[in-house]
């Protein structure tokens, strides 16, 4: 399978040309159109040298376009750009592991995507992007991908490539209790006020008198029907808010890969390969705790590293038993623990006594400084022995059979597990002090980008020798 | 021994201590320097009366951490460090007050390289770095023959996953 080098789709320009207008909408604003009619000064200046601005972006966004294209030769992705310093990369089809598609209103209009194809490193050219292509080159470029799969499969001696089944598909009453759970019916509060001293400037009611509650008492009723408008107004809102996110939030599988499908006007979908999941993450904000909710998240080695699409988690607002039956179902290779190990109680002594650097950082500068400020010092040490405290009563740990779990965090929490294989590397320290607690820090780290690092301090000697006796005990 | 597991036990080269010493002292020295001239600086144009302050704080912490890097650690830390590479493990052990021990699977070994600067090559010495896929790790002061024969070994260890797609295809 080969083909000639390829330029990007020409919408590639318009997307380019939004953007830079984007970035630059507040020059543009107050330039050409606050300032229309100044020609003198430094405006003028500003604006020729803005032009002049534009006209060079324009100008390389087009030889950027011209220069840059793509070939898919003998299973490879061949992309060559660059205007003076040419640029070749190749990325093997094999090597790609995870990918996502994404699609916003403008690809909408025009009848296009943009897909990310995820290679397995962690350096900064880990992920192929064609941030414009066209719904039909993105399917043949997937299908070259999944090819590769349907062949290691039917090597795996004949293994019957099943069809996919769907395995979760949100309903309106998730959409609901997702926009309840992201709050964002609360952000009407702000508008609400504006609105009611809006209003009090409207009514021109008397500035002078300096009692605010009597104040508010006096219009307690214009508030009343405005409180249960905005209300609704911003329920309808938030609502909208999570259907585009969230909404049509498909999970399904097939026996090698999951494929995440959500949003409504804005799409995204992504694929992962199971066996390629190095973790899993859940977490748990305060209030999903309270409705016992969890986001459950699969670490894979790629990462485009872009927070914003976050596809990578399973439905962020599933109950806690369904969220860890489907977890069983996708990937029979993990399996979760409720009930874990706590830290011994001499630990919390030892997380108390061990040296607060911070506090006494803030104390020397506070003394050298801004004496008067010098009890802030006293905040921040307690603040310090709070959040030992908490660090303490939530951390908890288990190794069973292949995996390690653990556990930590305050009014929020987060669980990771991760299996043996998946583990790269681990490292045991023990200070001084930890050593007369008899108790020992445990490091170890999985391949993500950027590289995850779990650690879990203060550890009985024990546990510590036996992870580390596990670990090293691979067949 | 502190914790029940197995440990490490090739020591590396005792030539080091002395480059250490060397290579801290001439570090050390740079340091106080700068901030000798920033002393002096600060003196003869009255600088604000903080930055005076902040600089004497600076240069006793430097004299004393001169102290410690110069006269105690290197000898602490070189009889500290023990190493030992098997062919599924690389096992790594040093220091005295901290003690950090750390354990590498063969499979997850990306690269292996030898480097040596001035000093180290005066004395026929090699750091042995290796390479895992989320960081990296230095076995210092390697004599030329052992560093060497490790290298090749390691590399050698290390290549069984080309047999075994990815080294993590295993489920």
């Amino acid at each position: 399978m080969s083909s000639q080098p390829k330029r990007y789709h020409a919408a590639w320009l318009l997307f380019e040309l939004v953007s830079f207008i984007k970035n630059a909408f507040f020059f543009i604003l107050f330039l050409f159109i606050l300032r229309a009619d100044t020609y003198t000064g430094w405006i003028l200046w500003a604006k020729v040298l803005f032009i002049i601005f534009a006209g060079w972006t324009i100008l390389n966004i087009i030889l950027k376009w011209f220069f840059q294209t793509y070939q898919i030769k003998n299973r490879t992705i061949i992309l060559r750009e660059g205007v003076y310093v040419k640029n070749q990369r190749v990325v093997p089809i094999e090597r790609i592991q995870n990918h996502q598609t994404h699609t916003n209103f403008l690809h909408r209009m025009l009848k296009l995507t943009s897909l990310t194809l995820e290679t397995g490193s962690s350096d900064s050219e880990a992920s192929v992007t064609f941030s414009v292509i066209t719904h039909e080159e993105a399917r043949h470029i997937l299908h070259l991908i999944e090819e590769k799969e349907v062949m290691e499969s039917e090597a795996e001696e004949g293994k019957q490539k099943s069809g996919t089944t769907v395995y979760f598909r949100s309903t309106k009453k998730d959409t609901s209790k997702a926009a309840l759970t992201s709050f964002s019916f609360l952000a009407i509060f702000p508008i609400l006020a504006a609105v009611y001293f809006q209003l009090d400037d409207f009514f021109n009611l008397d500035k002078s008198t300096e009692n605010i509650f009597h104040y508010f008492s006096e219009h307690l009723w214009l508030l009343f029907p405005l409180f249960i408008l905005a209300m609704i107004l911003s329920a309808g809102i938030g609502y909208i808010q999570t259907v585009i996110k969230y909404g049509n939030y498909t999970i399904s599988a097939d026996a090698e890969r999951i494929y995440i499908r959500k949003g409504v006007g804005n799409t995204s979908t992504f694929s992962i390969q199971k066996n390629k999941v190095q973790a899993i993450k859940i977490n748990q904000s305060l209030i999903k705790r309270l409705l016992n909710m969890v986001e459950v998240k699969m670490v894979s080695a790629g990462g485009t590293g872009d927070e914003k699409l976050e596809t990578n988690a399973l439905y962020p607002f599933m109950a806690k038993h369904d969220a860890y039956e489907l977890i069983n179902l996708l990937l029979p290779a993990y399996h979760i623990e409720e009930s874990m190990k706590r830290l011994p109680q001499k630990v919390l002594y030892l997380k108390l006594l061990a040296p607060y650097y911070g506090t006494i950082a803030v104390g020397i500068g506070l003394f050298m400084f801004q004496r008067e400020w010098l009890w802030i010092t006293g905040v921040i040490f307690l603040l310090g022995i709070l959040s030992r405290i908490l660090d303490y009563f939530f951390t908890s740990y288990l190794r069973h059979g292949e995996f390690i779990q653990t556990r930590k965090g305050g009014f929020s929490n987060e669980t990771f597990l991760t299996r043996r294989q998946r583990i790269e590397q681990i490292e045991i320290k023990h200070s001084w002090l930890q050593r007369k607690f008899n108790v020992a820090s445990l490091q170890f780290s999985n391949r993500s980008k950027p590289v995850l690092i779990s650690e879990l301090d203060d550890l009985p000697k024990e546990d510590a020798a036996e992870f580390y006796t596990w670990y090293g005990s691979r067949t | 021994m502190y914790l029940q597991i197995p440990e490490p036990s090739r020591p590396i080269s005792a030539k080091i201590v002395d480059i250490w010493r060397w290579t801290n002292t001439i570090g050390h020295s740079v340091t106080l320097l700068i901030l000798g001239v920033l002393l002096y600086f600060d003196h003869h144009n009255n600088w604000v009366s903080w930055i005076d302050n902040v600089l004497y704080i600076l240069i006793g912490l430097f004299i004393i951490s001169a102290v410690y890097s110069i006269f105690i650690e290197p000898s602490i830390l070189q009889k500290s460090w023990r190493y030992e590479i098997s062919e599924e493990f690389v096992q790594l052990k040093h220091g005295r007050f901290n003690q950090y021990h750390t354990l590498i699977p063969m499979t997850k070994v990306e690269y292996v390289t030898t480097d040596q600067g001035p000093f180290l090559r005066k004395h026929e010495l090699f750091n042995l770095k290796i390479g895992t896929t989320t960081s990296s790790h230095n076995i210092p002061a390697l004599p030329k023959e052992e560093a060497l024969m490790l290298r090749s070994q390691i590399a050698r260890y290390a290549k069984v996953k080309d047999t075994d797609p990815e080294g993590e295809d295993v489920e």
